[in-house]
């Protein structure tokens, strides 16, 4: 897949800030995206005490021995990676934003590093190591494509993960981010987008009505049911910007006649805790495990949404219970048994655009799910199209790695992030795209918009809904007298 | 000159074979520890073994990646390292060498495979310099060390070759056969301890990455601690 470089006009308006000088100076920190306020003195000092706490508490140091040993400079990162290649700058190199975390583990943290740093009186961290860290840091989307080109196999997207770790302990942290997690862990409505109770119940019985009317099937979302076999956490976000990815799911779980519920308790499957902190992971990996246990649900089931899948699947066992933690999986894995099962029917009449699939990062990059949602489509849409590269090899929307979140880079994201995507959209053609993660189709959403494609991005469940054919017997015929009953 | 000949391919040359040896082993054994130490600290012990194999494989024998990125530089690159690889190893004198000195001996190179390697490891190893020199992506993230290693280690080959098909006098000859040996000795002391290393840790770095990809457990409530941060708010 080749791109073009972003013209100077383009870079300018992708790179502008939004952030006030007064606030930039006070800060003393020129990045683009939005930081409260934080104890800016003495951060040198900070940063390395952060970055031994954690060296001392978590098994980053092998890692970083094992890179610092390794790194052969070949620079096949740089062609693989799409913002340099969108940017053309040489410090948007994967293996160039690496070695700023590298060269202060190797100056501080190792023998050989601190005597020549004392001999010849260079390399001490400083405030400048820091703002350029910041910056770079956050341009990098972590879709870790790079990882698969590296001959060294060093991977860009853990150390950019560590540096972005070891950042928010010192306060340097995008507000989006931090702000929808304190009101996750500590706020009343305890869910990213501040969702009250309440509301989320209204919004669930208003599609229950909905889709009633439309398909004369009482398809429910069961709420705090106990003993359910899936307890169901998308991300937070679908139940404001997403409702039709919901009621797909909903129709699917009406169609196989499963046990399902949502936890009036806890039902965010977001955790920005990947993208910023490990410790903030852990507390929200152990929201999701506490909700199931207490609901004696018998799987996590995660919706539409790359993060939140593999943060569950790859995290309960780490931090609830390893061998013992409660099976994960994501709803495509149990849409696609469903369907071969013969338990879901879909009507190959109703798609008749052309379609195209988008592998999520975080569902492909490990090979995790690549085909299963492929077959689902192939088997209903008459015009299925494969855009390449794709699975293990795909290109990012240009939002991962949490700066989706982070409205005030939208220009930055879409001009330079999906770049890459956007040519690839543009040359498949498709008029729409099936994004089955909340991160990517708000991405790919903004993405078409601002670079003017014609297509339709929606999620794979949407599509479902659209083409599910029910059995007869949970079809009401006479729907009116029906509802007159109920009223 | 005949008793420096001497000297570095005897005594030198066993110290710094030993010295490349028992640095190789070091940093293996602390890669095997860390991946233990790692493994043991964390709850998820799943690992996927198909995976990390096949990624490893990959690589080992990386055909399949030619294509991928940069296939002009990684065709150069695989050749290279063919011949850095084989012609030392499998070289006739060199094989004799050691049948004379510790009495083992394996099957060698045919004169005209020998000569044609040796050649095209030397230009293959000119082309990556060049290709580190001009290439802006290349040179902009290159160490010191990235510009010296291609340069030295075609040292021994030039002269290698120089001395076994070139017809030179005796002198150049020993002057000539003594870089040779000089360049080799201290290629064998520098690779644990610069990043000819990947020569042994190559293997482990798709096993290393999975395992640090898995988080121990508990360590938000340590590094609060640590950090002084216990009850601070998000």
């Amino acid at each position: 897949m080749i791109t073009t470089q972003i013209t100077t006009e383009e870079k300018g308006k992708a790179f502008k800030s939004q952030r006030k000088p007064e606030v930039i100076d006070k800060q003393k920190l020129n990045v683009r995206y939005h930081i409260e306020d934080f104890d800016v003195n003495d951060r040198p000092r900070r940063f390395l005490e952060s970055f031994a706490a954690i060296l001392k508490h978590s098994n980053y140091k092998i890692a970083l021995d094992h890179f610092i040993r390794m790194s052969a400079k070949c620079s096949r990162c740089a062609v693989t990676c799409q913002v340099y290649q969108a940017t053309g700058d040489l410090k948007d190199i994967p293996c160039y934003r690496t070695e700023l975390l590298l060269k202060v583990y190797r100056r501080h943290f190792t023998v050989g590093g601190m005597l020549k740093g004392r001999l010849v009186g260079i390399g001490y961290l400083t405030d400048g190591d820091i703002q350029e860290m910041a910056e770079s840091f956050w341009n990098c989307t972590a879709c870790r494509r790079c990882v698969n080109d590296c001959p060294s196999g060093i991977d860009h997207g853990l150390v950019t993960h560590l540096g972005r770790y070891i950042l928010s302990e010192i306060g340097i942290a995008p507000k989006a981010l931090v702000v929808s997690t304190r009101e996750q862990l500590e706020g009343a409505t305890g869910n990213t987008s501040a969702i009250p109770l309440p509301a989320l119940i209204d919004s669930l019985e208003f599609l229950e009505e909905e889709m009633f009317d439309e398909k004369t099937v009482h398809i429910k979302f069961p709420l705090d049911v106990k003993n359910a076999d899936y307890v169901f956490f998308p991300a937070v976000s679908d139940f404001l910007m997403e409702a039709d990815t919901l009621m797909g799911i909903a129709a699917v779980f009406t169609a196989t006649g499963d046990s399902w519920t949502t936890g009036k308790g806890y039902f965010d499957g977001i955790n920005y805790g990947l993208f910023y902190s490990d410790r903030i992971l852990e507390r929200v990996v152990k929201k999701i495990d506490v909700e199931t246990r207490r609901l004696k649900g018998k799987n996590v089931l995660i919706g539409e949404c790359g993060h939140a899948s593999r943060t569950a699947k790859y995290y309960l066992p780490g931090y609830c219970g390893g061998k013992d933690a409660l099976p994960v999986i994501n709803i495509m894995e149990y849409t696609h048994k469903a369907w071969k099962e013969g338990k879901l029917k879909l009507d190959p009449n109703v798609i008749r655009e052309k379609v195209a699939y988008h592998d999520p990062c975080n569902l492909a990059r490990q090979k995790w799910i690549i085909d299963k949602p492929r077959e689902i489509l192939k088997s209903f849409c008459k015009n299925y199209i494969e855009m390449a590269p794709r699975g293990e090899d795909n290109i990012c929307c240009g939002g991962g790695g949490g700066t989706v979140s982070i409205d005030e880079i939208r220009p930055y994201r879409t001009t330079i992030g999906g770049k890459l995507k956007a040519d690839q959209i543009r040359n498949a053609g498709c008029e729409i795209l099936v994004a089955p993660c909340a991160n990517c189709k708000k991405q790919l959403k903004e993405l078409v918009e601002d670079q003017g494609i014609e297509c339709e991005v929606i999620g794979l469940h949407d599509l479902i809904y659209k083409a599910i054919i029910f059995d007869k017997s949970l079809i009401v015929e006479n729907k009116e007298e029906e509802a007159k009953e109920e009223e | 000159m005949d008793q420096w000949l001497e000297f570095t391919r005897g005594p030198l040359f066993r110290l710094c074979f030993v010295i490349m040896i028992l640095g190789l082993l070091r940093i293996l054994i602390l890669d095997f520890i860390g991946a233990v130490k790692l493994y043991r600290s964390v709850a998820d012990k799943t690992i996927p073994w198909k995976l990390v194999l096949s990624r490893t494989l990959q690589w080992l024998f990386p055909i399949k990646k030619i294509g991928r990125s940069r296939p002009v530089y990684s065709v150069i690159s695989i050749l290279f390292h063919i011949g850095l690889l084989i012609v030392p190893i499998f070289l006739f004198a060199h094989v004799k060498l050691w049948e004379s000195s510790v009495g083992t001996s394996w099957i060698t190179l045919p004169f005209a495979a020998a000569y044609v390697l040796t050649l095209s490891t030397v230009a293959f190893g000119l082309l990556l310099f060049l290709g580190r020199v001009f290439n802006k992506s290349s040179s902009f993230i290159s160490r010191k060390q990235d510009y010296i290693w291609p340069l030295l280690l075609l040292i021994p080959f030039l002269t290698g070759f120089i001395c076994a098909h070139l017809n030179i006098s005796p002198a150049f000859y020993s002057f000539t056969m003594l870089i040779h040996i000089l360049t080799g000795n201290m290629i064998f002391v520098l690779i644990p301890f610069t990043k000819i290393a990947h020569c042994v840790l190559m293997p482990f770095s798709q096993i290393i990455n999975t395992l640090a990809w898995k988080f121990p457990p508990d360590t938000d409530k340590a590094i609060c601690k640590t950090l002084n941060k216990e009850g601070v708010p998000v």
